[in-house]
Order: structure tokens, then C-alpha cells, then sequence
């Protein structure tokens, strides 16, 4: 079958292993074919050997994190992340993977009403008991919050679909620090709903890029910073994805909200520092796709007693957007190597910019904050 | 072409015509380890290895040499360029050293002898000359006969010529000893002593280097006891064990004997000798299949096993 | 929406057993071990069908991953019982094709055996299972203050069970030496089954060394289950240094001249331009990518010894036409510039999609000559060759890159190799230094030993094997070996047929 992937992307990998190690599936299953050389060399096998699409095969694409650790590890640049798209939209658009109910699933995201009304729905369920614990959702879901209102337009925040509904007190903490560095902050709320990331993952090439069209064309001008590592490197990633100058210009536009403040960090007020042991988790997309990570040690340095990096080189938490949802059994096992390193490292708290990174590890009973909280918390009590 | 590592010299030749196809028979080199692996066959017939240094290149840091040449006489000659080999100082021949495999005192300085071979050429059962490793410092061509021969005594095949690795000799050697310090901090306090000995109350210890390096670490064992140099290593007696370093804390196992260990490495020197050891039977099996194969009919060296008491 | 999220619980079930039921030898070892761990699907037997190697041979038979001694022994046994080939398979990063399959025997991946199971400081040793990764283990052990000396380029993936077998050395081998300098003890399942402890902790262990010859053995003597390795204490004090130079003739007269010297650095690693420029572009350690070579050099011990050695090291250089001698300033460059040297052979990717590396090892005195030899030979046949080597031991590793989609490419890159082996051996040198000979080197074995020779090496392999059933067709080449080579090569690939 032709997975459309390019034959020159596809023929760099060398086969050399160096991605294993950063792979959180191969780490935890010591199998081939759920490690980068192996998931690749399936790709070839299938673009070009015609072999067939097994249930085997499907498994090896879909229990795929999607972290992308496998990139900075490689000296081909091998894109990986790209042919693991693209492998994933061809399967879908064949029908060989992802169900009709779990594309389902994902058209809520893009619609923030219907989110909304879902996670109230889901709210009083989670409270109720009636959620299996699996699924990671905060124990306080929002039954109903107010929008955040702008002040200024020097920066746009976005808010996104998921963080928005479910951390919005996360984008308040964000818009008080950007706000105590002098910059007047237009949260996108309605204006783009949500960047594309899980669709685009799940290999719905369509509605990823209707998203990134209706972002692009709503948020005009000004720095867009995200708070949301998997969100921010979507969106860098538009000029990619839709190929037009305006997206690559948009994409250039776009920060990570602590590779953003690390330039303005002398901007933030001197106050006291938290009194706290703090361990950061690198989400992988920050790390490993927009490789800024060490902004949010920047960020923080100033305003906690103690930094703590963790001993496991990056290797992901095994959150993955949906991923903790449809493959519980390995994220659960990548997730116990994170808490181990976390055990090693004992903070007072762990340090992560990523929704989905954060309920992740709440589940294995690791409690996280945002970055900008604890910065927030520093700045204003 | 013939093969890289066909024998061209005719000495060696020599010594596999003289060994021949029939008939117990076995190296005699300078009997100074004669008692190990048990007792020889009286019927066993003794030939002597070849002597002579065949090929030293000191920039490459390898001898080619035959095993009947003495270690000291080896050693006399990389001396004048600066260089030794891990090879033990205490008589005896090349051939012999590499046949019974026992360390040199100074092994943490100067490395085991298995480490030190790093080509073989011995004369087979079937008087065939075979050649085992090759003659860089580092080498994985094949299956590493060298290693297997180490500690053979000569049961698998006769020892005719060897490629060894040489190292440089230190600018500086000291001997320090000490009646106060405890001989298990030696080795948290300084990197890389040559040897660490123990007799039960004096600690004697060997260091290497670089002049500043050594009077460096001399300067920081002064925080583990009072120390005074010495001229060389302590008198050892006779018999050899063998311990796991750790148990070398517990000197009651050989109470009542003479005795130095050497801390960190396992040696003791005894003047009882180790109690046998019972030998795994899975290993002892293979070990037997080994000889079957290199050795069917059981000409070389008769008698003797190694490991054996 | 409670009960539609709950559906998403649902979950692809990774392992399920789909291919083999039926097949004997299948259903034995999925009683024997947990069927999630036994494989044979098409997926699975085609990718470890495969290493890091060009090679191919055949198609794996069942995967199976065992966690345990016992397991392994199950399938040792099993394999027996039904007269079924296995090999043995760590992380699958060798370069001669030693743990790829011929025919379709049984594959035994250890990568699930990753247990550290004690450090033991006072005997300064570590019992670790073969599927512990190289650099986790000095991962694990830096805290304590010491480190696993063996450290070869593909130490962040590669397995101890893949050292062992290949006893792996790595730049740092120089000073400290190769694996077996390192292993001090070793539980072997044996292909009849049994278990044996080779070696020992103590002194000098008794009788014959077979520790020494299962390393190196690569997968050919049995399967390794539990290795005691020598952990080394840190140094206290490390110097890096880079000098530049504007051949790889005088890099590699640099390098002789401190061998002569009688200085014992801990590394010295050469690297010509065109490889500099590759790995320069992936790491960005501020290599010099106009020079014509770099040297890479490391002294590691107390502060007052690398002093004088390093600056002897940077006098040589300079006697020597040295461009530029520069220390690493701090533990961050010094990392940096080891990132480099390491990934250096998968970042040639960026120049030609594939490659072909050599191991060669030379006497130290003879590398510029053969470098020279080597760059002649990919001139004529119009190959594009990278040199990036263990240049303190002699041992080379010439890269040559090419596109495998040009037509009559492989044939010359194939010709090309066969001289490189030939110069070195030429030049009294041995086939393989650290990669092994696998598959890859058969050929060359009897340019390099006699038949008696390789008759002897047969005889070991004999001892410990005497069905001639783990890893058949490797190392020793056909005539001597045990295995029918051609026979093992003509079982026919059936998976995705």
C-alpha cells in the first residue's frame, strides 16, 4: 500500500538504534516493532514491499506515543514525527485504524460548547463515581467557569479546547505573570478553538488543518504564546502542515509562553522565592518537537528555592494526548519509569507544562503544577 | 595466498617435529610452578619450548616472543625501551607464566596475563601448528583461543610463541608501609595503586606515575596512617588462594598460617594451602568436552587439570 | 457520555497471539513461556530479521522474550527437542550481521531481561542480565561514584549481553581495555539446556578460562543470562582535548607519536573532515569543519598526572603540524564533543542514505599509510569514504556512503570493502576489532587464519555446542564450520511471501 510518505524522508533512517533508548514503548516492551527503526522499517516494508497492513502492523503505528523523543536522538534528522502522521492518515483514510467512534470522540474538541456542555456533563459524573479512574480527568472538573477577559492586545494567549475547559485557572495564573511583565494579554477563547494536535495525531488530516486555517486567520499580528506543550508545537508546525506562506509565517509567530517570558524574565518583579523542591518534567513536545525546555528552568530559576532535573533523559511520561485513553496498559507502564525517576529525584512538586502530562501523573498519585502556577504563586501569594 | 598467520619460522617447526603425533608429552620450561594442576604422568616425555625475541617494535607496545624465553630475560630487553609486560617477575619462562596464568603481585597496576596475550601459536595434539588471536592490541577475529590457553597448562596445546602487550614502565615506583591504617580505606583514598598488601599488621603499598602524581597520592594516604617508604614488596609465602576481595576481612579462614592478601584483587599468600573447592559439575562436564576436543587422546600434559590441587 | 467514554477503554491487545497456533514448536513455547511473549507474527519475524547490519540471511522463527534463567532455559530446550536453530538477540545495534537470522531459527530477545540486580562496592563488581543497556548501567552506577568502562559509539542502545557477546570495546577501551577486561563472571544457559557460572569473583577462579572465550563468542556458545562485571571508579579529573590538523596523514602521525611516547590516554579518536562536517552539523560542539582532521583526545586520572600528560599530548600535536589544540572548557563542551564522536556514524545519513562501515584494526605505526590506501581504493571505484576511528588502538573504521537506489552501486561498494580488508591485513593487521565477524566476515577468515587455525576454533565451538544449533553459520566460515551454511541459507523467507 502507499502510505504517501515521502521516499526521502523514509530512506533516511540508517538503521543505526540510536532512537531505541529514547523510545517509551520500546523501553518498556524491549520490542522491535514498537521502537522508531522498527516502526519505520514497517513503513518501508509496507510503501514499498506491499506488505500487508496485519492487525500486528496497525499495533506497531498506533501504540506509537507520538513524543517524538526519537528525533533530537537521531543524527539522520530523520522526521519522524511526519512519516508517523502521515502513515496514520493513510490508515485511516483506508480504514485500517482508528474507528469512526474514535474520530467521534475528537470533533468535540473543536466545537468549545460542546465541550463545554460535555465537560459538565462529565463533571458531575467524575464526581458521582461513575468514570472509570483510567481516564485521568481532574477530580474537580469545572461545571462552569467565566471566560477570561482581555487586557491589552500585545500578546494573544491561547486557550485552546481541553486546558481551557479543564485548567482554565492555569491561563489566569499565565495572563497575571505576562501581565506583571508589562504585556497586555487577548486570550483567543472562541476565536480558535482548539490547534489541531490530537486530530492530527489520530491521522484526521482534515479537520487538523481546518483548525490551523481558522487560527491563523483569527489571530492576526501578535506573538501567540501557548501554555500547552503539545498545542505550541502543533502550531509551529502549521507552516508544515498547510504548506502556504501565511501558516509558516503564522508558525514563526508562535512561542511556548516560557520560551516566550525567558527573554522578558527581568521583566517579572524580584519577590521572594517559593520555599519548594522543584523537579520538571519536560513535556515531550516541548522538549523533543520545540526543543525550548530549558526556557521553563529559566522561568522558574528566580522564583523556587531548588531545581531538580530528572535522571531519565527526557523519555516520556507516556500521556501522549489520547494516548493514556486508548493505550492504558503501556502508558501505564511508561508512566511507572517517570514516577521512579520522580521517587529518585524527591521534589516537594513536579513541574509540568502539559495538560495531558499533568492528569497523567495525577493518576500514579504524582501531583504537578503548571510552570506559570508556580510562578504566579511567587508573584502574587 | 596462503593464510596471514601461517607459520613460516622453522624453529617453530622444529618444536612440532620434536612433539610429534604419538605419545604423552609435555612442555618443561624453568619448574618453578611444577606442582600446579596435580602431579605429571612419569611416562610424560618433556621437550623445551624455543627462546628468543622474535619481533619488538616499542612504538607499536607488542613482543613477539617464544615461550621459552625467560620472563626476566623479556623484561631486561623492554626495559632498555622503557616498557614491561603484565607478565609476573618471579623466574620462570614465557611459556610457563602463560600456562599457569597466576597474576603478578602488582596486577592492579599491571594487569592480568590474560589481558596480556594477544596472540597464541602452539603446537596441537596432531603436531599441527596453530595460531590463536592475532598481533594488534586489539583484536575480535574469531574466538579468543588466547584466553583459552591462559591457565591451561598446557592440556589443550603446547606453547610455542606469543604476541604480548606491553605498557610503559612508570617514571616513578614507590613502596609505602604502614602499621596503622586500615588496608580496605587504600583503595577509597588513592586511584590507582599498583598493589595493596595486607599481613595482618602492615599495610604495604605500591604506587606508580608520574613523580607529582605519586607524591600526590603519598601525601594523601598520610590521611589514612602513618606511612614509610620501603624498597620493595614484603617476602610471600608459598601457597596461592584465591578469595572474592571481600572475604579477604575475615583472616580466621586461614588461621594460624603466614600469610599477605592482596586487598582488592583476592590473592592470599599462604603458608597453608586453600582448602579445595568443590567444582560446579556442569562446568566441570564442559571443561572435560574442551579437552575431549582439543586433545582426544590425552597426550598433553597427562595428569594434569587445571584447577586442580 | 459516561458510558461512551468508557468504550474508548477499549484497547488493541498488543501481543495477542495470531500466527503459529498450530505450529509445535509455537505452541511449546507459549506453554513454556507467557504467550504475549512468543511471537510470530509477520511484523514481528520480519523486523528481527534484521540488525544494524546491510545483512540478510533468513527470516526470525518464533520471538520469544524471556524474563528469567528458567525461561530461557525452557526455550533452550525446547529448541532442542525439536532440533530448531536459535539465536541469541540483545538490541539488535551490531555491524556484521551476527544476530540475524539464517533460516528461521528460534530468536531469544533478552532486551526484557534489564535487571541491575546488585552493585556490590566492596567487590567492585555488578551482577546485571543481559538486556541492561550499557550506558543505563553507568547511569546507574555514576551516583556511586563509578562507571562501566566499555563505552562503544552505540553505548546508549547497545545491551551487556551484546558486549559480551561481542566483547565490545568503544573509544575508552584504550586505557581501560575491551569487554573481557570488564566480565568477570558469567551464568550461561548452554544449548544443551544446563546452566553454567563461567568464571568467578574471586582471585584467579580455578580451571580453564571459559569465561574468556564465551566473550567474543558472539551468540555461538550458549545464551548469557546473568553478567558480573567490573564497575571502575570515576576519575577524578579529566582533560579533552581537540587538535586540528590539516591531513588525516598528520592526525595520524599525532597519534603514533604519543602511542611511542609511552603515554596511555584514555582516548584517541580521529575523525577526517568530511565526517567532522557531518557531525557538526548534528551536534554543534564547535568542531573545526575546515580542518583537514580532527584528533579527539581524552587523559582521565589525577589532576597532577593528566596535567603533564595533556601538555606532552598538545606538544606532540604540534610537532606534528597541528592546527589548533583546544581543551574542552567544561563538562558541558567535553559532552558535547563526545555526542559528536558517538553519533558520528548515523549522522552520515545527511550525506548518503546508506552505509557501509569497516572495522579494521592496523598496527598504530602503519594507520596514515593505510588510510592513504583507503582513500585510493574508494577513488577507484568512485565511492564517497568518511573515516572516523579508535585511532590510539589502531582500529579503523572507514565509511563508505552511497544511495543503494544507484544502480551497480552495492557490487562496488562490496569490491571497494574487500580491498580495504586486504590492505590492512597487508599491513599486519586482523579482520575486526570490536564489530566481529558475524556473517560479514566469513569470507576473509582464511586470508587471515590457516585451515588448522579455524579447525581449533571449531573444536571450542564443539565443546559448547556440539548440535551446532545456537547462532549456526556465524563467525566461522563455511568448510569449517559446524553449521551447512548454503544448506541454512536456502530456507525460504514464507513470511509476507
Amino acid at each position: 500500500m502507499d502510505l504517501k510518505l515521502d521516499a526521502d524522508d523514509l530512506n533516511t533512517c540508517v538503521q543505526c538504534g540510536l532512537c531505541l533508548p529514547h523510545c517509551p514503548t520500546f523501553r518498556v516492551t524491549g520490542d522491535e516493532t514498537m521502537s522508531p527503526r522498527g516502526r519505520i522499517q514497517l513503513m518501508r516494508e509496507v510503501q514499498d514491499n506491499d506488505a500487508p497492513v496485519t492487525s500486528e502492523v496497525v499495533d506497531a503505528f498506533a501504540t506509537c506515543v507520538q513524543c517524538r523523543g526519537c528525533e533530537p536522538a537521531c543524527p539522520s534528522n530523520v522526521p519522524f514525527g511526519h512519516l508517523m502522521e502521515q502513515t496514520r492518515e493513510t490508515l485511516v483514510d483506508n480504514g485500517h485504524m482508528t474507528p469512526k467512534w474514535q474520530q467521534l470522540a475528537l470533533k468535540p474538541l473543536a466545537h468549545p460548547k460542546l465541550l463545554k456542555a460535555g465537560t459538565a456533563a462529565l463533571a458531575v459524573a467524575n464526581k458521582s463515581g461513575l468514570l472509570p479512574k483510567r481516564l485521568g480527568l481532574p477530580d474537580e472538573l469545572p461545571v462552569r467557569q467565566k471566560p477570561l477577559v482581555a487586557s491589552g492586545d500585545d500578546v494573544w494567549l491561547f486557550t485552546g479546547c481541553v486546558m481551557d475547559a479543564w485548567q482554565r485557572e492555569v491561563h489566569a495564573a499565565t495572563k497575571r505573570v505576562l501581565e506583571a511583565a508589562g504585556f497586555g494579554v487577548q486570550p483567543t477563547n472562541d476565536l480558535a478553538p482548539c490547534c489541531g494536535a490530537l486530530q492530527s495525531h489520530a491521522g484526521m488530516g482534515n479537520d487538523a488543518r481546518n483548525l490551523a486555517a481558522k487560527a491563523i486567520s483569527a489571530l492576526a499580528d501578535a506573538p501567540v504564546l501557548v501554555n500547552s506543550a503539545g498545542c505550541g508545537a502543533a502550531m509551529k508546525d502549521y507552516g508544515h502542515m498547510l504548506g502556504t506562506d501565511s501558516a509558516a509565517a503564522f508558525s514563526k509567530r508562535v512561542f511556548d509562553i516560557s520560551e516566550f517570558l525567558a527573554e522578558h524574565v527581568d521583566s517579572l518583579p524580584a519577590v521572594e522565592p517559593l520555599d519548594l523542591r522543584v523537579a520538571v518534567q519536560d513535556p515531550c513536545h516541548l522538549r523533543h518537537v520545540q526543543r525550548v525546555h530549558t526556557a521553563t528552568r529559566t522561568v522558574l530559576e528566580p522564583f523556587v528555592r531548588e531545581l531538580v532535573e530528572l535522571d531519565d533523559d527526557g523519555l516520556c511520561c507516556g500521556a501522549g494526548g489520547a494516548y493514556s485513553v486508548l493505550q492504558p496498559e503501556l502508558a501505564g507502564q511508561i508512566r511507572d519509569r517517570k514516577v521512579g525517576a520522580i521517587e529518585r529525584a524527591t521534589p516537594d512538586v513536579v513541574a509540568s507544562a502539559n495538560p495531558g502530562c499533568s492528569m497523567h501523573l495525577a493518576q500514579a498519585g504524582v501531583e504537578t503544577v503548571h510552570p506559570m502556577t508556580l510562578v504566579d504563586r511567587a508573584l502574587n501569594g | 595466498m596462503s593464510a596471514r598467520l601461517t607459520v613460516t619460522d622453522p624453529v617453530l617447526h622444529r618444536l612440532a617435529e620434536e612433539v610429534g603425533v604419538e605419545g604423552p608429552v609435555a612442555v618443561e620450561g624453568s619448574r618453578t610452578r611444577w606442582h600446579i594442576g596435580g602431579a605429571a604422568d612419569p611416562q610424560t616425555r618433556l621437550v623445551k619450548a624455543p627462546t628468543g625475541i622474535v619481533e619488538y617494535v616499542p612504538d607499536e607496545m607488542t613482543v613477539c616472543v617464544r615461550a621459552g624465553t625467560s620472563v626476566a630475560d623479556l623484561h631486561a630487553a623492554l626495559a632498555e625501551q622503557g616498557q614491561r609486560t603484565g607478565l609476573p617477575e618471579r623466574g620462570g619462562t614465557v611459556g610457563g607464566a602463560i600456562a599457569v596464568g597466576e597474576n603478578d603481585v602488582h596486577v592492579l597496576g599491571r594487569g592480568r596475563v590474560r589481558e596480556a596475550v594477544l596472540q597464541i601459536r602452539y603446537v596441537a595434539d596432531d603436531a599441527k601448528l596453530v595460531t590463536g588471536g592475532g598481533p594488534t592490541v586489539k583484536n575480535v577475529t574469531g574466538f579468543d583461543l588466547p584466553r583459552l590457553m591462559t591457565g591451561s597448562l598446557g592440556t589443550l596445546g603446547l606453547f610455542a610463541e606469543v604476541i604480548l602487550r606491553t605498557n610503559p614502565l612508570p617514571a616513578t615506583t614507590v613502596w609505602l608501609e604502614s602499621s596503622d591504617a586500615d588496608p580496605f580505606a587504600v583503595l577509597d583514598t588513592i586511584l590507582r595503586p599498583s598493589a595493596v598488601l595486607w599481613n595482618g599488621i602492615i599495610t604495604t603499598v605500591q604506587i606508580e606515575g608520574h613523580g607529582p602524581a605519586v607524591a600526590a597520592e603519598t601525601a594523601r594516604l598520610a590521611a589514612i596512617g602513618t606511612w614509610a617508604e620501603v624498597a620493595q614488596a614484603p617476602e610471600l609465602p608459598a601457597h596461592r588462594w584465591s578469595l572474592v576481595p571481600s572475604e579477604l576481612g575475615d583472616p580466621s579462614r586461614w588461621n594460624g598460617a603466614t600469610w599477605v592478601a592482596s586487598i582488592g584483587v583476592g590473592t592470599v599468600w599462604a603458608s597453608i594451602p586453600q582448602p579445595a573447592t568443590p567444582t560446579n559439575p556442569v562446568v566441570a562436564a564442559l571443561s572435560r568436552r574442551v579437552k575431549q576436543q582439543f586433545d582426544p587422546t590425552g597426550r598433553l600434559n597427562p595428569g594434569r587439570v587445571p584447577g586442580a590441587h | 457520555m459516561a458510558g461512551f467514554l468508557s468504550s474508548v477503554r477499549r484497547r488493541l491487545n498488543l501481543n495477542q497471539p495470531t500466527a503459529g497456533d498450530g505450529d509445535p514448536v509455537v505452541e511449546a513455547l507459549r506453554a513454556a513461556l507467557d504467550p504475549s511473549r512468543v511471537r510470530y507474527d509477520g511484523a514481528e519475524r520480519t523486523l528481527l530479521s534484521h540488525d544494524a547490519s546491510i545483512f540478510d540471511g533468513g527470516v526470525a522463527g518464533p520471538v520469544c522474550y524471556p524474563l528469567t534463567t528458567a525461561e530461557v532455559q525452557s526455550v533452550m530446550r525446547i529448541a532442542e527437542k525439536h532440533t530448531r536453530n536459535i539465536v541469541p538477540r540483545g538490541a539488535g545495534t551490531g555491524l556484521a550481521g551476527g544476530a540475524i537470522p539464517l533460516g528461521a531459527p528460534i530468536v531469544v530477545a533478552v532486551t526484557r531481561m534489564n535487571n541491575i540486580i546488585e552493585v556490590d562496592v566492596d567487590n567492585r563488581i555488578a551482577w546485571v542480565e543481559p538486556g541492561v543497556v550499557n550506558l543505563d548501567l553507568t547511569r546507574h552506577l555514576m551516583p556511586l561514584g563509578f562507571h562501566f568502562a566499555p563505552d562503544p559509539s552505540s553505548q546508549q542502545v547497545c545491551t551487556i549481553g551484546g558486549n559480551v557477546a561481542n566483547n565490545s570495546g568503544g573509544p575508552h577501551c584504550l586505557a581501560y581495555g575491551v569487554t573481557n577486561a570488564h566480565v568477570l563472571a558469567i551464568e550461561v544457559v548452554l544449548p544443551s539446556g544446563e546452566v553454567a557460572m563461567l568464571g568467578g569473583l574471586d582471585a584467579e577462579p580455578a580451571g580453564l578460562d571459559l569465561r574468556g572465550v564465551f566473550i567474543g563468542s558472539e551468540g555461538t556458545l550458549g545464551i548469557a543470562t546473568k553478567v558480573a562485571v567490573r564497575i571502575t571508579p570515576n576519575a577524578p579529573a579529566v582533560k579533552t582535548m581537540l587538535l586540528s590538523f590539516d591531513t588525516v596523514r598528520n592526525a595520524a602521525h599525532t597519534v603514533s607519536a604519543i602511542i611511542a611516547a609511552g603515554i596511555v590516554p584514555a582516548a584517541l579518536e580521529v575523525m577526517d573532515q568530511r565526517i567532522t562536517q557531518a557531525v557538526e552539523t548534528y551536534v554543534g560542539a564547535g568542531y573545526p569543519t575546515d580542518a583537514g582532521a580532527v584528533l579527539l583526545a581524552e587523559v582521565d586520572g589525577l589532576a597532577e598526572s593528566i596535567e603533564i600528560d595533556a601538555n606532552r599530548i598538545a606538544e606532540i600535536g604540534r610537532e606534528q603540524g597541528a592546527i589548533e589544540v583546544r581543551f574542552a572548557a567544561d563538562e558541558t563542551e567535553r559532552a558535547l564533543l563526545w555526542k559528536g564522536r558517538k553519533t558520528a556514524f548515523g549522522a552520515v545519513a545527511q550525506i548518503a542514505p546508506d552505509y557501509y562501515l569497516h572495522d579494521t584494526v592496523v598496527p598504530r605505526s602503519r594507520l596514515a599509510d593505510v588510510l592513504d590506501e583507503v582513500s585510493a581504493i574508494a577513488e577507484r571505484h568512485d565511492l564517497i569514504v568518511m573515516n572516523v576511528f579508535h585511532a590510539g588502538d589502531g582500529n579503523l573504521h572507514p565509511l563508505l556512503v552511497f544511495d543503494k537506489r544507484e544502480p551497480g552501486v552495492i557490487e562496488r561498494v562490496h569490491a571497494a570493502g574487500d580491498e580495504i580488508l586486504t590492505a590492512s591485513l597487508n599491513a599486519g593487521g586482523v579482520l575486526s576489532g570490536e564489530h566481529g565477524v558475524g556473517v560479514e566476515k566469513q569470507k576473509f577468515m582464511d586470508l587471515f587464519f590457516t585451515d588448522d587455525d579455524l579447525a581449533h576454533q571449531n573444536r571450542l565451538r564443539q565443546a559448547f555446542d556440539p548440535g551446532c544449533r545456537t547462532n549456526p553459520g556465524k563467525v566461522i566460515p563455511s568448510g569449517h564450520s559446524c553449521a551447512d551454511i548454503a544448506a541454512l541459507k536456502r530456507v525460504p523467507r514464507e513470511v509476507w511471501a
